[in-house]
């Protein structure tokens, strides 16, 4: 496992080596607060941070984007991304959900080749956490403050340095790429690093979440939904917030015979999500719907996937303007 | 329990005693620190869970259109429920205006006043801990709010800093035509409102356009504003109508445009400031800019507060021949 030592102000070094081959994405608090952006070596790249608000998914399955455009009989594909992208600060919880997005859009049958060429011509670096927050369970999910699940590399802030750790053949090659700019780290810095890991995890809240599979799947018509549902409004925050959530709708915006195909984000909490063209809505209540979006993270993608679409990132949490507690929910499904 | 808490409770379990309720809408605490949240309580055993402090930020009579508008096939089982709601200043004018528009059952509902002293922000107590939730809260000293961030380290915010925006600006601190009223001390109205509005004004054309298209180009569509206002209870929005379909599905400015401008026209001698819209957006968008200067606008042209009275009709269903006319032709 490659290791390699970087003192923080020389993250301006990499990122003008990086901005040589390609673009380099990093945190900014600007006047929109912090957001994931491209960065120069001149930027202030910020560290202190919990996590940001869009999840990096964003990246790679932006919220709208042209697919095709056609004209009479023919039909044009957009060209594919070949930005190669450096995308530093994402939080572990974050960078384990692309493995799960991976499944949705890089299937054996079915690949998504808008997703699949930013992710290929992408680097992960995740940031590991200090500073778990009041919202975030992630190792009650699979993840965890200092999880490698999903980086290329993933960094630890250790004084006033940073510790690169390469987590994939991807990153190794990387790292290798920069032989002058990563140092050798000593024996204090990793015994420091561990010291900040098990300190963090340590802080993370946990939930018990032993067969929920299970009990979702005895649970479809329980009266818990509509209890739990009654003060939701129904916004989608939550689905357009997770870093998990990859439902979209296509629309054909046409005028006669010359248009264009979009790819927007939709989500389950919208009764728009499943309205059919008759004008039949199967499914027309709140509770329904707060029935699919958890039966889909905790119960059919374990069904399909082997995995609970979660990653304890508690964004959903956090945003929610009715304070709808995920924890809480699966806590009351449980009992 | 503060002594308004304990009024509170006595009252609404006289009403579930009364048999005059069925279901009260009111305020338990929330999962997160510095956060209370709506809960719906059904009989007078479960009246413990409400609460009354700084933190009831949410406009409940978001819920009443929904109430009333149930399910069809619910529609036979049962007839429409008796409902209590809480009711700070804001949401009281929010119920008032839900009756003006025929949305709710006038004999069904029962409103509770409270005294408002004005509710916190989250919003505002997170970008005062650098962006991060408070871990937890030790309660109010002083004026000021004991809270500890996620590194641990103990802060304290004054209340004025991270009271919201509606409420430091509230004309109306207290449910006035309430069926029922707890007594206490509310907030003083604030009656020096618009400050930001009339710099607004005060710009020309093309800086109040840059300053719209500023903010709204952080939209993401996700409708939350419009969910959690209690004027949008349209069954069908005009942004999800698809015949015809008047905008477009993509994020591109002038999709999220149209959307931005219908809303806030549609709240035109509507809205009541209670910035539930503003709390909901996940963007932290200044929403509160845009429909704010139309009530001014409203007040100025027409002379008009909405949600004061039921029986005073708005500017929008009148037409008299000596309204000003000055908005048709001045940008
Ligand atoms: S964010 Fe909250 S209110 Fe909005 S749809 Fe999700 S659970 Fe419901
Ligand atoms: S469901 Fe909530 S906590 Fe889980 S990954 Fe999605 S936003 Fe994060
Ligand atoms: S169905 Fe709902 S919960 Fe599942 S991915 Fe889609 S939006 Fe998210
Ligand atoms: S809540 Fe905010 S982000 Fe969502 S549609 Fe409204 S303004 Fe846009």
């Amino acid at each position: 496992m490659l290791q390699g030592l970087i003192k923080k102000e020389d993250l301006k070094k990499l990122i003008a080596s990086v901005k040589k081959e390609g673009t380099f994405y990093g945190l900014i608090r600007g006047s929109e607060g912090l957001s994931l952006s491209e960065l120069g070596p001149d930027d202030e790249v910020t560290l202190d941070y919990s996590n940001f608000k869009m999840p990096p998914k964003r990246q790679f399955f932006p919220f709208s984007e042209v697919i095709c455009t056609y004209e009479d009989e023919s039909m044009t594909d957009l060209p594919l991304s070949e930005e190669k992208a450096v995308i530093f600060g994402v939080r572990p919880c974050d960078a384990l959900s692309l493995l799960y997005l991976d499944k949705i859009f890089i299937d054996e049958k079915f690949t998504d080749p808008y997703y699949r060429s930013r992710r290929d011509n992408s680097l992960i670096i995740s940031l590991a956490c200090r500073e778990p927050l009041k919202t975030c369970f992630c190792t009650s999910v699979g993840a965890s403050p200092a999880g490698k699940k999903g980086a290329d590399i993933l960094a630890f802030e250790v004084k006033d340095s940073l510790l690169f750790e390469a987590c994939s053949e991807k990153g190794t090659r990387f790292m290798e790429n920069y032989p002058a700019i990563f140092k050798k780290p000593g024996k204090a810095d990793i015994k420091a690093r561990d010291e900040e890991v098990s300190a963090a995890e340590k802080r993370v809240q946990t939930i018990d979440l032993s067969g929920i599979t299970e009990k979702l799947q005895g649970c479809f018509d329980s009266p818990l939904w509509e209890e739990i549902s009654q003060r939701c409004l129904g916004c989608g925050v939550c689905t357009y917030t997770c870093p998990t959530c990859h439902c979209f709708g296509l629309y054909d915006e046409k005028v006669e015979l010359k248009g264009r195909r979009i790819r927007v984000q939709d989500s389950c909490m919208f009764p728009s999500f499943t309205l059919e063209a008759s004008g039949h809505n199967p499914r027309t209540s709140n509770e329904e719907r707060m029935r699919q979006r958890i039966m889909h993270k905790f119960r059919y993608t374990v069904e399909n996937f082997e995995d609970i679409f979660c990653v304890g990132c508690g964004r959903c949490i956090s945003n929610c303007p009715v304070n709808m507690d995920i924890r809480e929910t699966l806590a009351e499904v449980i009992k | 329990m503060n002594n308004i808490e304990i009024k509170l409770k006595d009252l609404v379990k006289d009403l579930f005693a009364g048999e005059k309720i069925d279901v009260l809408i009111g305020y338990e605490n929330g999962s997160l620190p510095l956060r209370s949240r709506p809960c719906f309580v059904h009989s007078a055993g479960e009246v413990d869970r409400l609460v009354w402090n700084s933190y009831c930020t949410n406009n409940l009579a978001v819920y009443l259109p929904r109430i009333f508008q149930r399910q069809e096939h619910k529609k036979e089982e049962t007839p429409p429920p008796r409902v209590g709601i809480i009711a700070k200043g804001c949401d009281a004018r929010s119920v008032v205006g839900l009756l003006k528009e025929n949305q709710v059952i006038k004999e069904n509902i029962i409103v509770i006043g409270m005294p408002c002293s004005g509710m916190i922000d989250p919003a505002k107590v997170e970008a005062a801990l650098d962006g991060a939730g408070p871990y937890s809260c030790q309660g109010e000293v002083d004026g000021s709010l004991e809270v500890t961030t996620s590194s641990g380290e103990k802060k304290r915010l004054k209340r004025e800093e991270v009271t919201a925006e509606a409420c430091l600006e509230c004309s109306h601190p207290l449910a006035e035509g309430a069926d029922l009223q707890i007594e206490g001390e509310p907030k003083e109205a604030c009656d020096e409102r618009y400050e930001k509005i009339r710099e607004f004004e005060a710009k020309s054309t093309e800086e109040r356009w840059q300053s719209f298209v500023k903010e709204i180009s952080k939209c993401i569509r996700c409708y939350a504003c419009r969910q959690a206002c209690p004027n949008c209870y349209c069954k069908i929005c005009f942004v999800d109508q698809t015949k015809p379909r008047w905008i477009g599905a993509s994020d591109e400015l002038s999709n999220v445009m149209i959307y931005h401008i219908g809303r806030i026209f549609h709240q035109a001698g509507r809205c009541v400031e209670c910035d539930a819209c503003v709390h909901a957006c996940p963007m932290d968008i200044d929403l509160r800019l845009f429909t704010q200067k139309l009530v001014k606008d409203v007040k100025e042209l027409f002379d008009y507060v909405p949600g004061l009275s039921v029986e005073e009709l708005p500017p929008l269903w009148t037409f008299k021949q000596d309204d000003s006319q000055s908005f048709i032709t001045e940008p």
